[in-house]
């Protein structure tokens, strides 16, 4: 098995470093309100359970061992929030089937179900999905097909570096540069998209 | 704000590598160092994990706002949790003192005393803290903090030790408006106040004595 990719960042958050969790809630926000949404009828519901979720989660990690993958834990303690959370509002859970046929997997299941506007549903929120979208998938196309490939093994295939090395047949730094170098052309295509709103900044 | 362009494509790449899970823990230091204190860090990592997710699927092309005003409202509450620390590995000595190293028995009385001595300085510094932090106190988010809200659990236990609690009190009371005392755990802490007294400070008991006599003898 291959180490938790989150394993630094769990050292840090259990030596004190708050801001450590803060960087794991931006990288699961997305997947852990999509689980939700797939579990909750009233999407207003989802980004309440979310926090709780990520609360909870603060609180256990002492006792999080890296048995399983830090998305893994983080995915079960959702599910346990949002059942209870459900049970305390005496409302009745949508459980979709894929939801419920997932809710064992390791990993996350990115299979599309029916409920896609988990989001607030607002007209600006399905533009702005989609234009992130749009915009993700144009910048790859416009890559080269060095940083194609480094990209596509690492974010689709999950390959570790050191698998990408041997595929592509160079040293591992060429492979950080490569995925590094696709990371930024692409966040500079999508940066119009991420500063504008509201003029919040990171 | 001074950040050289060569300083923060180096400073974005290692955010970009710790995505991946491939940076060793002083690296991945450095790169939260980068997340607390530069905007262009934390708007790098909230990207990069963007577009892996939507690479991976497409419904995960969420409005990229809303990340923001999550973090945010979930900071405000992180700010009233207590910092987590839990416990590390001790690192392992490198080898046996030689003292102890042909003269066994001795050597394993002398590691029960230490862990005796260690347990009552705990016990002390609890105590201190315990006595030091007022019922008024208000909840700090500092390590020192933390460590003294894990002792005030023990809180009820010191007040039992005060010579004024006597048989003669009402079966239950409540001080402080929250705390509820039961006068059959003052009993019971009183009968077993004798056993506690002699291991806290560090006196060897004649359980002890036995156990290593026993060992000597093998």
């Amino acid at each position: 098995m291959n180490p938790d990719v989150d394993a630094p960042l769990i050292e840090r958050v259990k030596a004190g470093d708050v801001k450590a969790f803060e960087m794991l809630v931006v990288k699961y926000r997305r997947r852990i309100e999509r689980l939700i949404g797939r579990m909750v009828r009233d999407v207003d519901l989802v980004p309440d359970i979310a926090q709780e979720t990520f609360i909870r989660a603060y609180r256990a990690i002492p006792q999080f061992r890296g048995e399983s993958a830090f998305y893994t834990w983080l995915y079960r303690i959702a599910v346990n929030t949002a059942k209870k959370q459900l049970m305390e509002l005496k409302r009745d859970p949508l459980v979709t089937e894929s939801a419920r046929a997932s809710r064992d997997d390791d990993e996350d299941n990115t299979s599309r179900v029916e409920n896609e506007l988990t989001d607030g549903e607002t007209p600006d929120a399905v533009l702005a999905s989609k234009q992130i979208a749009s915009a993700v998938n144009f910048a790859i196309e416009a890559l080269s097909d060095d940083l194609r490939q480094a990209i596509t093994l690492r974010e689709i295939e999950g390959f570790s570096y050191e698998e990408i090395a041997e595929l592509m047949n160079c040293p591992i730094g060429t492979v950080r540069s490569r995925i590094f170098r696709a990371r930024e052309a692409i966040a500079t295509r999508l940066r119009p998209l991420l500063d504008t709103r509201d003029g919040e900044r990171w | 704000m001074s950040f050289d362009a060569e300083r923060d494509a180096a400073a974005l790449e290692r955010l970009s590598a710790l995505v991946d899970g491939e940076l060793d823990a002083e690296a991945a230091a450095q790169a939260c160092g980068d997340w607390r204190e530069r905007g262009e860090a934390r708007a790098g990592w909230h990207a990069y994990h963007l577009i892996g997710d939507v690479l991976r699927s497409d419904d995960l092309a969420v409005d990229p706002s809303r990340d923001l005003v999550f973090l945010q409202a979930l900071r405000v509450r992180l700010q009233d949790e207590p910092v987590v620390l839990a416990p590390q590995p001790l690192p392992v000595p490198a080898r046996q003192a030689p003292a102890f190293a042909g003269n066994g028995s001795t050597g394993r009385r002398w590691n029960w005393i230490g862990t005796s001595a260690v347990a009552a300085g705990f016990v002390t510094v609890a105590s201190v803290v315990m006595l030091t932090r007022g019922p008024t106190a208000t909840i700090d988010t500092s390590p020192a903090a933390t460590l003294a809200q894990g002792a005030a659990v023990a809180q009820p236990a010191s007040l039992q030790m005060s010579p004024n609690a006597a048989a003669s009190e009402p079966q239950a009371l409540v001080a402080n408006g929250a705390l509820i005392r039961d006068a059959r755990l003052d009993r019971y802490l009183a009968a077993h106040k004798q056993f506690a007294g002699s291991t806290a400070l560090g006196v060897p008991s004649a359980f002890l004595r036995n156990a290593t006599a026993y060992q000597s003898e093998r």
